[in-house]
């Protein structure tokens, strides 16, 4: 009777996790054949052969090495300023029991909380601002026909610099929450037999700090990564020039070429595309209920 | 002039904070202050108004409020969120980590199979769906559903909101089961032993033991998924861009498309007040219930 009881509630569970499996997966289905299909269309069919075309046509006819580039600098670039800027700012958000402890935290949750599509018209606006500053400065310095390269990478708008610090800005509290709780497991001690062993600051970051805190470092670093990489709203506002777009945008304007949609290179472009972000996340797993619950354990 | 050894501890932690509170006022705090600045002026990014600016007060509140494309964004909004955080994703990712928790064989490959969607950027899976929904009788969606008497159709085009939640679930899945899962894993043993020998059914187990514990985690998973939902965007701009005819404008497309499309910054960034006034609500009441230690 209990026996049977279990197996059924067993096939259920088969069936179920079978079905939600198949509804998971299918929508990749279509990518996977399309991007080696000599003839792929929008459509799911079986390959009519193999090919390497559209994974050849990333890198040779379309500018898929370029959005490759300008993708893992902002999003390199980015994730360092987090880890930085969040481990500097987590450790002392740890150590310290000023009076402005708890109500930055508790702003750290708001700011986590505010959407970036509300703040996306604003943004703008300030940018612009901080662009013509930063233009301003450049002419005053290199010579005029210099000015659009460099601004190309210091810019605020259409530049590198400002899509790198608007990133970094938006993941920042989540990764301030998530070193500042990892800061808070390392004991106090180790420090301070390092002070009396006579080491000055830089030797008890390198030493202790950053080697104790290396798993909240990580984590803020994936966290930061799988977010930028998958962002689409930020480049697309803030980036108009062909030679710096990023992989989203790139896809996403292939995507509404009216005339010439070649779907096995979108799908192939896609699947690279993704690649990053999937490996990233495989590593992020174990972090991920720590960070989401972040704000219930403190 | 020495400082005490607490005077200069305090300082340097002023000091290390310093970069990403000044990442965080110029980034965040600036625009959110200069978007209600923005909202009571007739700013435009194009015609007169781009020039020179005016301060309209409440105008664009009033307008906001007898128009109706912006009670049609809310109302879709509201049924995006409901569709497909509370009811799609949790459903399914709570059922998923329910029957996960048993031993059964090939576990991880049904895990990974309901990770991947969530892994993947939003640009790939409004792009992914496109062979499953655009193409009349060609789409997947159409050539699964015809054995089953369901006529082919653009699905975009005749169920267009109802289409987002399905992709928007498929997304969500593995948020839900992850943090169903780790709050399965905090509910002891022997209480579904203690439960088991008083002759509880599955069923039983299920509505009394398991959800009750699970409640938790469940209020944890709806603020944090209502929030996350809220600030959807490149899913649906890459798959619907709010079309047809607004059905599928949600919120923040709402707002893009007044600022970026129709050029009205001021109007635009009204709706981005609202937008932020109910999300820092979600926030108070995310800190206030689930009483956050820090």
């Amino acid at each position: 009777m209990v026996i049977r009881k279990f197996s059924r509630a067993q096939a259920t569970s088969y069936g179920f996790l079978f079905l939600l499996t198949i509804f998971c997966l299918l929508p990749f289905l279509w990518v996977f054949l399309a991007s080696v299909d000599p003839n792929a269309r929008q459509f799911l069919q079986l390959p009519q052969g193999l090919t390497e075309t559209h994974f050849v046509k990333i890198f040779t006819t379309e500018n898929g090495g370029r959005w490759f580039f300008n993708s893992l600098v902002v999003v390199g670039c980015a994730t360092a300023v987090v880890v930085v800027v969040g481990g500097l700012g987590g450790y002392a958000l740890s150590r310290t029991n000023a009076w402005w402890k708890r109500p930055f935290l508790y702003a750290i949750i708001l700011v986590r909380v505010l959407p970036p599509t509300a703040l996306i018209v604003p943004l703008y606006k300030v940018m612009l601002t901080a662009n013509n500053v930063m233009r301003g400065f450049v002419q005053s310095i290199v010579p005029a026909d210099w000015v659009r390269p460099t601004m190309q990478i210091v810019g605020f708008v259409d530049g590198y610099l400002g899509l790198i610090l608007v990133m970094a800005a938006l993941q920042l509290p989540l990764a301030l929450w998530i070193i500042k709780t990892f800061f808070d497991l390392v004991p106090k001690d180790y420090e301070e037999a390092a002070i009396m062993d006579g080491a000055n600051v830089f030797q008890r970051i390198r030493r202790i700090l950053v080697p104790l805190a290396l798993p909240g470092l990580g984590a803020a670093a994936l966290l930061t990564f799988i977010a930028a990489w998958g962002d689409f709203l930020m480049p697309l506002t803030f980036i108009s020039s062909a030679e710096l777009q990023l992989l989203p945008i790139g896809l996403f304007r292939a995507f509404l070429r009216v005339n010439d949609v070649d779907y096995g290179f979108l799908c192939a472009l896609a699947l690279l595309y993704t690649l990053p972000a999937i490996i990233a996340f495989s590593y992020s797993r174990r972090f991920l209920v720590q960070t989401f619950a972040g704000g219930v354990k403190g | 002039m020495a400082m005490t050894y607490e005077a200069r501890l305090a300082w340097q932690n002023r000091l290390l904070l310093l970069p990403g509170l000044v990442l965080l006022i110029a980034f965040v705090l600036i625009p959110a202050g200069t978007a209600i600045w923005l909202s009571l002026t007739n700013e435009a990014l194009n015609g007169a108004a781009a020039l020179n600016p005016r301060f309209v007060g409440a105008r664009n509140y009033v307008r906001l409020f007898t128009d109706g494309g912006f009670w049609n964004s809310l109302f879709v909004t509201f049924v995006f969120v409901i569709g497909s955080s509370v009811i799609g994703q949790f459903v399914l990712g709570l059922f998923a980590a329910v029957a996960l928790n048993r031993p059964l064989a090939f576990r991880q490959v049904f895990m990974a199979a309901i990770l991947l969607p969530n892994a993947v950027p939003e640009v790939v899976a409004g792009f992914i769906w496109i062979s499953m929904l655009a193409g009349g009788e060609h789409s997947t969606l159409s050539q699964v559903l015809a054995p089953l008497g369901v006529p082919s159709q653009q699905w975009l085009q005749s169920a267009p909101l109802l289409m987002i939640i399905v992709v928007n679930t498929w997304r969500g899945i593995a948020f839900a089961m992850i943090l169903m899962t780790s709050g399965l894993a905090a509910i002891p043993a022997d209480v579904y032993e203690a439960a088991r020998m008083d002759g509880a059914t599955a069923r039983q187990i299920f509505w009394r033991i398991t959800l009750p514990l699970l409640r938790p985690t469940i209020f944890l998973y709806m603020l944090v998924s209502t929030v996350g939902t809220f600030a959807i965007f490149g899913l649906i701009y890459t798959l619907t861009r709010g079309g047809p005819g607004g059905a599928t404008e949600i919120i923040g497309i709402y707002i893009y498309n007044q600022s970026f499309t129709a050029y009205q910054l001021g109007f635009g960034s009204a709706v981005a007040v609202v937008m932020l006034a109910i999300s820092a609500l979600l926030g108070a009441l995310y800190v206030r219930i689930l009483k956050v230690e820090v």
